[in-house]
């Protein structure tokens, strides 16, 4: 592990185009230290709406292993996204939910950064190895996206997030299981 | 006296769910006066984005919903817990009803009732529930609180029906106390 670049995946909780929260999530690879690579998850828009009938009788849907054979396959866990009434989107809440239920859980001790406050309960709940600090939370985000090309350009945030992204590449060497 | 006309959410959508057994129970403990009766589903609810309310409009289903909610005195949620939380696809429910103009919360009185297979109950999902409701302007009833634990303990969990005498008197209590509080809370005319 001392050598291998680390493969983090990058959930962003927003669906909408002009998402800025998106824009955040694909500004990323670029602000990542070498030592670790960024990927975008796929999508978890098509997840139908959890219910253990659904699991009971079909299984679980196609798009929701593949989200979490995603998750299993990474060394770590980006999740960016904004809150929708105090709380955290029901869409990402809802594939998290759908991906908890599996036998080989995905986000069972994988190490996960956040960039959204309310996650951390639901997070905890999945088992994660939560990374604490520094938080990324960027607000007024009219302001420091570019209204056009939605390029992040807050040279603040810029460097908070490459400070996150280095620390985060540390944690996961630190507690990825020895190998 | 007037009948308070109350709207019931389940949070789960399977088939035996506890919350749905808690909810179709609820008519029948409610104090003279008050008619409880479940809101439509939010199964069908795509999840929420943006794009789709600016281009297509709020999803039929989703009106449908905000409908009920709007013409009722009050809405009683039931509601297992998922992760810690409110189960995504209420959360999901919630946050498109949320964006409607005549946010159909605003100013509601909202009962809080949980039921769990383990000992907690369902705490952490009505504090997460509580939360939402304050954002959304909603008058949350405080007390008592409803946390249904050990859920087979109490309940017959094939027929659905109640064995359990200190629950039904804390359910009819709160019911009680809830129409009480919509009274208390209502615009004055």
């Amino acid at each position: 592990m001392a050598d291998r670049q680390l493969d983090v995946l990058v959930i962003c909780g927003s669906l909408r185009k002009g998402s800025y929260n998106a824009a955040l999530a694909r500004t990323l690879p670029a602000l990542a230290p070498a030592g670790m690579k960024l990927r975008p998850a796929p999508p978890f828009e098509t997840f139908p709406i959890y219910n253990f009938d659904i699991q009971n009788s079909s299984g679980f849907p196609a798009d929701v292993n593949t989200w979490a054979d995603a998750i299993r396959s990474a060394d770590g866990v980006i999740i960016v996204s904004p809150e929708y009434n105090w709380s955290i989107p029901g869409g990402l809440k809802n594939a998290i939910d759908w991906v908890s239920r599996m036998k080989e859980q995905p986000f069972k001790d994988k190490p996960v950064a956040r960039m959204q406050y309310h996650l951390r309960q639901s997070l905890t709940s999945v088992d994660v190895i939560l990374f604490g600090r520094p938080e990324v939370i960027v607000t007024f985000a009219p302001q420091k996206f570019d209204e056009k090309t939605l390029e992040l350009k807050d040279e603040t945030a810029i460097g908070m997030i490459k400070q996150q992204l280095a620390e985060f590449e540390k944690f996961i060497r630190r507690v990825s299981p020895k190998e | 006296m007037a009948t308070l006309n109350v709207v019931s959410i389940c949070g789960s959508l399977r088939k035996g769910s506890f919350n749905a057994m808690v909810q179709r129970l609820l008519p029948s403990l409610a104090p003279d006066g008050m008619s409880i009766k479940p809101a439509p589903s939010f199964a069908d609810f795509p999840l929420y984005n943006a794009d789709i309310q600016n281009s297509t409009g709020f999803p039929a289903p989703v009106n449908t919903l905000a409908d009920a909610i709007r013409a009722a005195d009050g809405v009683i949620f039931c509601t297992p817990e998922y992760n810690f939380s409110i189960p995504g696809g209420l959360k999901n429910a919630i946050d498109w009803v949320s964006r409607l103009q005549n946010q159909p919360f605003a100013g509601k009185p909202v009962a809080l009732q949980s039921a769990a297979p383990g000992p907690v109950g369902g705490a952490r999902v009505q504090y997460d529930l509580r939360k939402a409701m304050m954002f959304l302007d909603a008058f949350t009833l405080n007390k008592p609180e409803i946390f249904i634990g050990s859920f087979a303990s109490k309940f017959d969990e094939k027929t659905g029906e109640l064995k359990d005498e200190t629950t039904r008197g804390l359910l009819k209590q709160q019911l009680a106390a809830f129409a009480t509080f919509i009274a208390r809370v209502a615009a004055k005319s």
